[in-house]
């Protein structure tokens, strides 16, 4: 078999895009780090600019035939040049810089590994809100367009461009991209902020908000990418295994989640054959290795989704010991959600009449009373128990709290079953 | 963490000229908004105010209060855990009526009354 013979293009996007896209994506953050770190006086937005430049002139002068060697090289050094015309007047630095000058960074092994989690720890700066740390994390570690960070997160670019701003002066005032990656006590202290922000990221995938899918595998994977770069770091530990076991549970049952025409399926009705087994064995590795003297709430989380994918069917799950996990999750970290949780475990450990005390004491709460899932887990539970009255109300109400397509069509299934 | 009492306000003029769709829509970004919060572990209450009052003074009451002809008034407040005033300001920064130009927010720490700094004087 000839091995050199070319692979048939089944791709019909061209080589050139193609390879900036790849390019942009694994390189954007990195690069304009270290324009920051060999130029001290320059801006985050200068910086920015000059790398964005680079990338269109590599689209627009690239040829199939002409791509380089070194494409990262060649961004750095053309982003630089454009940076020094910038920054100095153009008459002495006219002469541009070859590409395979001498202070091209190295952008491979395991400097460029280094780069990419001290760029993840710097967005986890205890100044930002989660939400800030999850925009910037996109932007310059996942290396995500702002048009695709808008749409992923259920924002306008707007709205994503105004919270750049703010969060590019921080990082001009504190030299946040500038931390010191041969110091890793230094950065462990942000390593539950880290977890945080790619659990964040992960759940911002898997909770259906924007757009019409019900899943944004995308940013899922990203979370799963993150998280698996951290593992492969000295700084992690047990709490990044339980992290990393938990999403991939969770991952390996996005195809049960929605039907044939993309419509949301509650767990009871889910077609368990569906799951994807080995990934599902892949995370029991996982949770396995996580044991260790200090146990997080992503070690309970995990539990609970394992006792769910290990289960044969609805009805046979662990309820009752899911209901005990969730009320450990609940004593260490207390939480309207986690109470939600718990309230419906409960309820199919056969504890109903607690699981419905413990939801009203949740609709005494402002927010959660005009809260979708609280309103519609109450509808569907009051249904379930034949209650059709209640059923009604409840199941009503949510379709005044939710604007999503998906979770008004699943209100509007069950409540054909009301009469 | 400490506590940040975050005050929603809002530019009366923009608002009354919503439509009810859009004010259904602002409703539902702000739950989104604070759905968030409440999943990252910072939120702890929050309640919407309506736009009707009144005002108390040592001489006087108005049952209208002045909220009337305000151009701008408080439409709600949020009580939120953050790390630092400057990290309780990233979270205001966010908040999607800051983003569409309709409120302000007021970021306000919670005095601590549980450290007692009185006591050291006893």
């Amino acid at each position: 078999m000839d091995l050199t013979a070319p692979i048939d293009p089944v791709d019909p996007i061209d080589p050139v895009t193609a390879a900036v896209d790849d390019l942009y994506k694994s390189h954007y953050g990195k690069i304009v780090s270290a324009l920051l770190t060999s130029f001290s006086d320059t801006t985050l937005e200068s910086a920015e600019d000059a790398v964005q430049d680079a990338f269109t002139k590599a689209l627009t002068g690239w040829t199939a035939a002409t791509i380089p060697d070194n494409p990262a090289g060649w961004i750095y050094t053309v982003s630089r040049n454009g940076l020094i015309s910038g920054l100095r007047s153009a008459s002495r630095f006219s002469a541009p810089i070859e590409p395979g000058d001498r202070a091209i960074p190295d952008f491979s092994g395991s400097l460029f590994k280094d780069q990419q989690l001290r760029l993840l720890f710097a967005c986890a700066h205890p100044d930002l809100s989660p939400k800030v740390q999850i925009v910037i994390t996109l932007k310059y570690v996942a290396n995500l367009k702002i048009d695709a960070i808008a749409k992923a997160l259920g924002m306008t670019t707007d709205g994503i461009d105004k919270l750049l701003l703010r969060a590019r002066k921080k990082v001009r005032d504190d030299g946040l991209f500038l931390l010191d990656p041969g110091n890793p006590a230094g950065l462990r202290h942000r390593l539950p902020t880290v977890h945080k922000i790619i659990y964040l990221i992960f759940n911002e995938g898997y909770k259906p908000t924007s757009g019409t899918d019900a899943v944004n595998e995308s940013l899922c994977e990203e979370a799963l990418l993150l998280c698996k770069d951290l593992l492969d770091h000295e700084l992690a530990d047990n709490a990044t295994v339980a992290l990393y076991a938990l999403m991939l549970f969770n991952a390996a049952r996005f195809n049960g989640r929605t039907g044939s025409s993309g419509e949301l399926i509650d767990l009871d009705q889910q077609d368990r054959s569906q799951w994807n087994r080995p990934m599902i064995a892949l995370a029991c590795d996982y949770f396995r290795a996580s044991r260790g003297s200090r146990l997080t709430p992503y070690h309970f989380e995990a539990a609970i989704a394992w006792l769910h994918c290990s289960a044969d069917s609805f009805r046979e799950t662990n309820w009752r010991l899911i209901s005990r996990l969730y009320l450990r999750l609940l004593r260490m970290n207390p939480n309207p959600f986690v109470e939600l949780n718990y309230a419906i475990a409960l309820y199919f450990a056969g504890g109903k009449d607690k699981a419905f005390e413990v939801m009203h004491g949740l609709l005494q709460q402002p927010f959660m009373n005009g809260y979708y899932l609280l309103n519609a887990a109450l509808g569907k539970l009051y249904l379930l128990d034949g209650d059709h009255t209640r059923a009604k109300k409840y199941l009503e109400r949510t379709l005044e709290q939710t604007e999503h397509p998906l979770e008004i069509a699943f209100i509007r299934r069950l409540l054909e079953n009301v009469h | 963490m400490e506590k940040f009492l975050l005050l929603i306000r809002e530019d009366l003029q923009i608002r009354d000229k919503l439509t009810p769709a859009e004010f259904k829509h602002n409703i539902q970004i702000m739950t989104r908004w604070v759905e968030d919060m409440a999943r990252s572990g910072n939120f702890v209450n929050a309640d919407p105010l309506t736009n009707s009052g009144s005002y108390v003074g040592q001489n006087y009451v108005l049952s209208d209060g002045p909220f009337i002809d305000a151009k701008e008034s408080i439409s709600g407040f949020i009580l939120i855990r953050a790390e630092s005033l400057e990290q309780a300001t990233s979270f205001a920064q966010a908040c999607p009526l800051v983003l569409n130009g309709t409120a302000a927010v007021e970021v306000r720490p919670i005095m601590d009354m549980e450290q007692k700094p009185w006591e050291k004087w006893i």
